[in-house]
């Protein structure tokens, strides 16, 4: 998966490799970035209708004008702890290799530039913090974002089989 | 091949495939009535049109092969040679060929070039056959000079171009062709001649006067630099010479038949045995046919068996269509003009109507609601027109499906010893493209049944008092909001006793005598279930009849059979008329809506608590008229929170899936509707127990239950139940 992941990047993103925009949301205290070029909506949270046998970071379905989009939902994908959904509660509605994918989001923030040389790879901090879903961390100004690499975080849990991502379900 | 013809190459591919039906269906037509001139000529304009096309887009094989097709057609057109069975057999197999040699093009694999020499050689040897042929063959050589195949090295021609006049006027330009012609290799020493050219006053703009003399050096051969030219062959001087010692190949000097043409191809023995007028083409054939296959000699040495063999042979053909059939899944559809224009009218409507009801919209009053409800009804109905036509456009007559079959049916005749009458009918009955596709192999399954099983051998059929000819009939029609396709012999019919005692010896059933026929004839469906005496490499095999159960099953679709002793039998498919709606039921488990396919619903019942038993501690039957069948509680499968958990305060749901029936335990029964499907995979995945989404009325969604999974669910556990 990881070398259909690398082939495809560079197409799909075009311009992103070298292209600064991120649009910005927060998970509690946390500021993400996810390319902006993959962002296709944001629209406001909708009920959902739960798909039977899956994951618990999958929320459910929705219907997006007439095409049936799966929604993630970060915060349990991340292991954080859920929080009631507010009026800033939002789907961003993403493009991964030609699927859709909506991701349930405290709020959106503001749609950042990141020069290249302000982005530093993902830390590591061995096995206690999982950081294999981050491009690496950008700094704007005093603000510091986590870089999404929704690709993988997203054929990860959506496109695979869910026997293989039932251990990493439990884990979260 | 430049880059801006491939757009079209598609394009050949599919004419292509067209021409080559209508060959094979007038050849077929040819035998019975060999004297048609008409339809000679439809055969020959078809294998001409290939022929044409094939040399534009610069695929030689094809075209070369279509040539000598198309030679041997002329002589049959001019009456020089007679239709005989043999050289219809030899035309047909060389359609087949074509077939492969255009498939292989088309797929870029490698072409089983050993059929294609050998058909080619016949083709040309049936063709010289005939002395007053030859000069219409060597005149037809000299229009398409030889190619010399040069992949050796790099060779130079000179080539000398005098444009036709009009080359202008028709757009075309001649910078096109030397950057093509730059393509291929060391373009040099263009030299313009404008010797031509006239004065100044009087030049017309739009009229050519220029010549081009230039040496390209290429590793190409010459019939690659003379599709260069192409478009602008007609009128234009052209002269390719090569040079360097390779003289001798000069354009006008094509002086032997048209084997010249692949000079680096060494010519098989039997070829050159034939042209050498050592043994007839007759003769070589019947060696040739001597000759055994790989996994005849490889069972008469032991090494494998004969069932080993077959089920390789099966592979490869599975792997074959499997390969076949993804490479078609990208075709495009042809849709009626009248369909389409019907179509732009009822979306002019709509959008007239849209604007009437916002036009209300923007200034209601309470008094105007009856022109609102009016409004209301011209949209719902210019909805369901509209959802009509779109459906329309993928439904295609099934004579397309039904195409193949005379010629399957002829060949089957002469496997078979059997004499069989093909009737079709019902070929203009309209059905959804992508059930077409998948009733194919089914219907070849059961026409090759009615023809190895059903019909019986002439002799038979005459002490039966029957006609030496038997029928095999495939009719179609709309049936109540179902597409019914039969397929009909008139042949010896089922043997009860025959089936009993196969069932028997498989365990199948117990105690024949209270069965019914019509509880006998379905057992013929059941996997590894074949009365045949012997194995035939037509059928008999057993894997035939359940896995056309299985393919029209998943189509959404019931197969049923009559028969009669002695007088034949009928299989009857039903299919639905589309895949993209089903009539499903709609029901409700706690907050959740489901809708199950109405196909697999039995019955509905609520059962009252004398009839629940309960077996092993935990696993719940019902009691439905004396027999038990398992309880599946819907909210457990799929873990929702449920309004009842006691089955007398719920409704179980009778469903069959693969012969085995369950009681799906479900809250509530909703409704019946229509629904459309939405593919849960376009942007998810598959999840086990549900078939794919719908929208329901207030913009939710609903899953569609997959009956099967469920049961699959039901029986191994749950996949969170870990």
């Amino acid at each position: 998966m990881d070398k259909e992941t690398k082939d495809l990047n560079p197409q799909q993103t075009g311009l992103s490799t070298d292209g600064s925009q991120f649009l910005t949301f927060s998970l509690g205290e946390e500021l993400y970035g996810v390319d902006i070029l993959r962002v296709q909506e944001i629209k406001g949270y909708a009920a959902v209708t739960k798909i039977p046998n899956t994951p618990p970071h999958i929320k459910g379905v929705l219907n997006l004008r007439g095409t049936i989009v799966p929604i993630v939902e970060l915060r349990t994908k991340f292991g954080m702890p859920t929080i009631d959904y507010t009026a800033f509660t939002v789907i961003i509605v993403v493009m991964v290799q030609a699927k859709v994918t909506g991701l349930v989001v405290d709020a959106v923030s503001d749609v950042l530039d990141i020069e290249k040389k302000d982005i530093q790879s993902a830390p590591d901090f061995g096995n206690k913090v999982d950081v294999t879903f981050l491009n690496g961390i950008g700094k704007s100004g005093d603000k510091l974002v986590s870089l999404l690499d929704i690709d993988r975080l997203l054929l990860d849990s959506v496109t695979k089989e869910f026997s293989k991502d039932l251990p990493v379900a439990a884990a979260a | 091949m430049s880059n801006e013809f491939a757009q079209f190459q598609d394009a050949f591919f599919e004419e292509a495939a067209e021409h080559l039906a209508v060959v094979e269906a007038g050849l077929l037509e040819l035998e019975q009535h060999p004297e048609d001139l008409d339809l000679l000529n439809k055969v020959f304009r078809s294998a001409h049109s290939i022929k044409g096309t094939a040399g534009m887009f610069g695929f030689h094989a094809i075209g070369e092969f279509t040539h000598k097709m198309e030679t041997l057609l002329d002589l049959l057109r001019n009456r020089r040679k007679a239709v005989s069975p043999s050289i219809a057999d030899l035309l047909l197999e060389a359609t087949d060929c074509l077939k492969m040699v255009i498939q292989s093009t088309k797929s870029g694999a490698a072409i089983d070039d050993k059929t294609v020499q050998r058909l080619a050689g016949e083709l040309t040897s049936s063709s010289a056959s005939d002395s007053r042929a030859s000069a219409v063959n060597v005149s037809r050589e000299n229009a398409e000079p030889g190619s010399g195949e040069n992949c050796g090295g790099d060779q130079t021609f000179v080539i000398k171009w005098t444009p036709p006049d009009w080359l202008f006027q028709r757009g075309l330009d001649p910078l096109q062709t030397f950057k093509e012609l730059k393509s291929l290799g060391v373009l040099t020493g263009v030299a313009l001649d404008m010797s031509r050219l006239p004065d100044l006053g009087c030049i017309d703009p739009e009229t050519c006067y220029l010549s081009w003399t230039m040496q390209l050096t290429t590793r190409k051969d010459q019939k690659v630099i003379e599709s260069v030219f192409e478009f602008v062959r007609e009128d234009s001087a052209l002269l390719i010479q090569p040079i360097e010692g390779a003289g001798e190949r000069s354009q006008n000097l094509v002086t032997e038949t048209d084997s010249s043409a692949e000079p680096e191809a060494p010519k098989l023995l039997g070829q050159i045995l034939v042209e050498g007028g050592w043994v007839s083409p007759d003769e070589l054939d019947r060696a040739l046919r001597e000759q055994e296959r790989v996994g005849e000699i490889l069972v008469k040495q032991k090494v494998v068996t004969h069932q080993q063999v077959e089920q390789a042979l099966q592979k490869q053909r599975q792997q074959e269509s499997f390969a076949q059939a993804k490479r078609t899944d990208a075709t495009s559809i042809r849709v009626d003009t009248a369909k389409i224009d019907k179509l732009i009218n009822l979306v002019g409507e709509l959008v007239i109507t849209q604007s009437m009801l916002t036009d209300l919209g923007s200034r209601f009053e309470m008094r105007q609601l009856p022109v609102l409800l009016e409004r209301m009804v011209d949209l719902q109905r210019n909805a369901r027109e509209i959802q009509e036509r779109v459906m329309s456009i993928r439904m295609l007559p099934i004579g397309t499906a039904f195409a193949r079959f005379p010629r399957f049916v002829r060949d089957l005749s002469a496997k078979t010893g059997k004499k069989i009458q093909l009737i079709l009918s019902g070929g203009e009955t309209e059905l959804d493209k992508t059930v077409i596709e998948s009733i194919g192999d089914p219907l070849i399954h059961l026409v090759r049944n009615s023809a190895d099983h059903g019909l019986e051998l002439p002799e038979e059929r005459l002490d039966n008092d029957k006609q030496e000819v038997g029928t095999i009939r495939l009719n179609s029609f709309h049936e109540s909001g179902t597409i019914c396709i039969t397929v009909e012999d008139d042949g010896r019919g089922l043997d009860r006793d025959k089936i009993v005692a196969k069932a028997n010896k498989q365990g199948l059933i117990s105690d024949s005598d209270k069965l019914t026929d019509d509880q006998i004839w379905p057992l013929i469906f059941k996997p590894g279930f074949s009365t045949a005496e012997k194995i035939t490499d037509v059928s008999g095999r057993g894997v035939g009849m359940d896995v056309v159960k299985r393919n029209i099953e998943s189509l959404g679709g019931t197969v049923s059979v009559k028969t009669t002793k002695g007088k034949g039998t009928t299989f009857i498919l039903r299919l639905p008329l589309t895949l993209a709606i089903i009539d499903g039921m709609t029901v409700r488990v706690g907050k959740e809506t489901y809708i199950v396919p109405l196909l697999s619903i039995l019955e509905s019942i609520q059962p009252k608590v004398e009839l629940i038993k309960t077996v092993v501690g935990k696993g719940q039957l019902v009691n439905v008229r004396s027999i038990y069948i398992p309880i599946v509680r819907l909210y457990e499968v799929f873990a929702s929170e449920p309004q009842y958990t006691d089955p007398t305060d719920a409704i179980l749901l009778i469903l069959e899936a693969e012969g085995e029936r369950v009681a799906l335990m479900v809250d509530e029964i909703v409704g019946q509707q229509q629904v459309v499907i939405k593919s849960m995979e376009q942007n998810f995945r598959k999840v086990k127990g549900i078939a794919g989404a719908t929208i329901l009325g207030d913009g939710r969604i609903g899953f569609i239950v997959d009956v099967r999974g469920l049961l699959e669910i039901a029986r191994h556990g749950h996949p969170v139940a870990a």
